[in-house]
């Protein structure tokens, strides 16, 4: 007579052992080790106030960590389907009788519950966010990082419970039957252990190859699941448009002016005045949170020399507005080291030609190892407090 | 001493996101909570019992020992189509801004279904053409089992 809900021990496959989740959880907790320290880093760089200013060098440093960010989260979705797949008769593992242990099992399945929770919601909102879709009411930035130290806890947790195992599985040989749950058959199934290991390897190596294009550009032509082409206005792709930001009429009115204030000093810029100031080139990729990076060279005014004619000391943080009405990112400040780094500029062209409207028409800031939304379009003031 | 030190730093790190958490208001947190447990119930009540389903089903459906490469297939399919959800979906797709979601996915997913099936298929007879070659009198090591095993041992009791 068989349970209508399953023991452990039914589940008999080979596969679903020790040695086999060792070695994948392994590689899944690296992919969310370099998620969790990469988003850190996002985190930090978006903070107003830095005790340790963001470096400004190198000027792909930001595209770089927020491309492994995406890359990682994105290998993990099969590395944690198949870890999962390899534990999940543990989920019908009978509580022992003695309450001491009981009380140990209760909270190891606690803290399991939690690792599972964590990394599930962790992935599938990263996912979705990468494609602008949010179907939840929560805030997503505040509450994606605030899970991912939820998750990289249990994480550690979970680690520490089986550390003896997770040792004794790596250091045996992958077909060893020594660690196997009671039940488990020795016959072979329809993979092997190294026939599964090396498909789970194949299926994180296939979502990668299939999204990364998004920030390695060689990888575009491959990348058919990428959130972007890559393709856009003046080859770059935009994150929010014109329409979206309800600047159409207040960026191409005649009537526009940046101003630049520091203290008491203010001064009112049309484009043409800005246009008459020297010009300075820089090539700087503009890398959005959402993983997606283009390189890119653009051409303005150095944002210190507008400072400069304001008598703002270096040394100053920038507050930076843009002409958009709301939005979390309307107002922003640009850190003292970034805003004295020559390439830091108020850009008014991209590749030689005029900004596009949804790339920031009449000007727009841009600096190296900057996340892209802090990159403001359609600037409309600098100001240094006095 | 490292075990302790590993559910200190846990501990605390769980705890520090749990108040990241309860920061930012009793609605988010509700909202928050109803998708950490709809993920796992999700895999744990719907996934996971549907991988049984399907292996129970394609046991009975095809033999064993030719089963392998259609495991294969659905270890590296099934996990690509999840995550290929919201671009699939087009859920986040907007008239003002054509350069996002931007690629016809459905087409692209078809293409990595097709070199996958096709993949395996050449696998299958790569490695039949190797069997196939491997004079009886010389023991010969099977080739890398990656695809089909137990083939030689007949259909034995592996499953669940």
């Amino acid at each position: 007579m068989r349970a209508p809900i399953p023991r452990e021990d039914d589940f008999r496959s080979r596969l679903r052992s020790p040695a086999m989740a060792a070695r994948i959880g392994l590689w899944l907790g690296i992919c969310f080790g370099i998620a969790f320290v990469t988003g850190l880093i996002s985190h930090y760089a978006q903070q107003p106030h830095q005790p340790v200013p963001f470096p400004t060098r190198p000027s792909w440093g930001y595209q770089v960590t927020q491309g492994l960010h995406v890359v990682a989260g994105t290998a993990a979705v099969p590395l944690l389907l198949v870890k999962l797949w390899t534990v999940f008769p543990k989920l019908f593992s009978r509580p022992p009788r003695r309450l001491a242990e009981l009380l140990l099992h209760g909270a190891e399945r606690v803290s399991i519950a939690v690792l599972v929770a964590a990394a599930i919601f962790q992935l599938s909102t990263g996912l979705a966010n990468t494609a602008q879709w949010y179907p939840w009411s929560f805030h997503f930035r505040a509450t994606h990082y605030a899970i991912a130290w939820v998750a990289i806890g249990a994480l550690l947790v979970h680690v520490a419970v089986k550390l003896p195992l997770i040792r004794s599985a790596l250091a045996s040989d992958l077909d060893s039957d020594a660690l196997d749950r009671p039940g488990t058959t020795r016959a072979a199934g329809v993979l092997s252990r190294r026939g599964l290991l090396r498909t789970t390897w194949g299926a994180a190596g296939i979502a990668t190859l299939a999204t990364a294009g998004i920030s390695i550009p060689w990888l575009r032509q491959v990348s058919v699941l990428g959130v972007r082409s890559g393709a856009g206005p003046q080859d770059v792709p935009i994150n929010k448009s014109a329409a979206a930001a309800g600047v159409l009429a207040t960026a191409t009115s005649a009537a526009y002016r940046l101003t630049v204030r520091a203290g008491g000093h203010a001064l009112s810029l049309s484009l043409p005045d800005l246009q008459a100031m020297l010009q300075t080139t820089a090539s700087l990729p503009i890398a959005c949170v959402e993983g997606w990076s283009a390189g890119a060279t653009w051409t303005g005014v150095p944002v210190r020399d507008l400072l400069d004619r304001v008598g703002a000391p270096a040394g100053s943080d920038v507050t930076v507005i843009s002409l958009q009405g709301s939005g979390p990112f309307r107002v922003t400040t640009l850190p003292a080291n970034f805003a004295d780094d020559r390439r830091t500029l108020v850009a008014l062209e991209l590749g030689g030609q005029p900004l596009s409207i949804d790339h920031g028409f009449p000007c727009r800031l841009i600096a190296p190892d900057r996340p892209g939304v802090l990159q403001t379009k359609w600037l409309t003031s600098l100001e240094v407090d006095a | 001493m490292i075990r302790i030190s590993l559910v200190g730093a846990g501990l605390s790190a769980a705890a520090y996101g749990g108040l990241l958490l309860a920061q930012r208001g009793w609605a988010n947190f509700e909202a928050t909570l109803t998708w950490l447990i709809g993920g796992v119930v999700l895999h744990d009540a719907l996934l996971a019992p549907a991988t049984l389903a399907v292996a129970w089903a394609a046991l009975r459906l095809v033999r064993r020992e030719r089963l392998g490469p259609w495991a294969v297939g659905v270890v590296l399919l099934g996990p690509l189509t999840l995550l290929a959800i919201p671009v699939l979906g087009g859920f986040g797709v907007r008239s003002d801004n054509p350069t996002l979601l931007d690629r016809d996915y459905w087409a692209g997913w078809g293409g990595l279904v097709v070199v996958v099936v096709v993949g395996i298929l050449v696998a299958r007879h790569a490695e039949r053409w190797r069997r196939s070659r491997v004079p009886v009198s010389v023991p010969v090591s099977v080739p890398e089992p990656i695809s089909v095993e137990g083939g030689a041992h007949g259909p034995r009791d592996g499953g669940r």
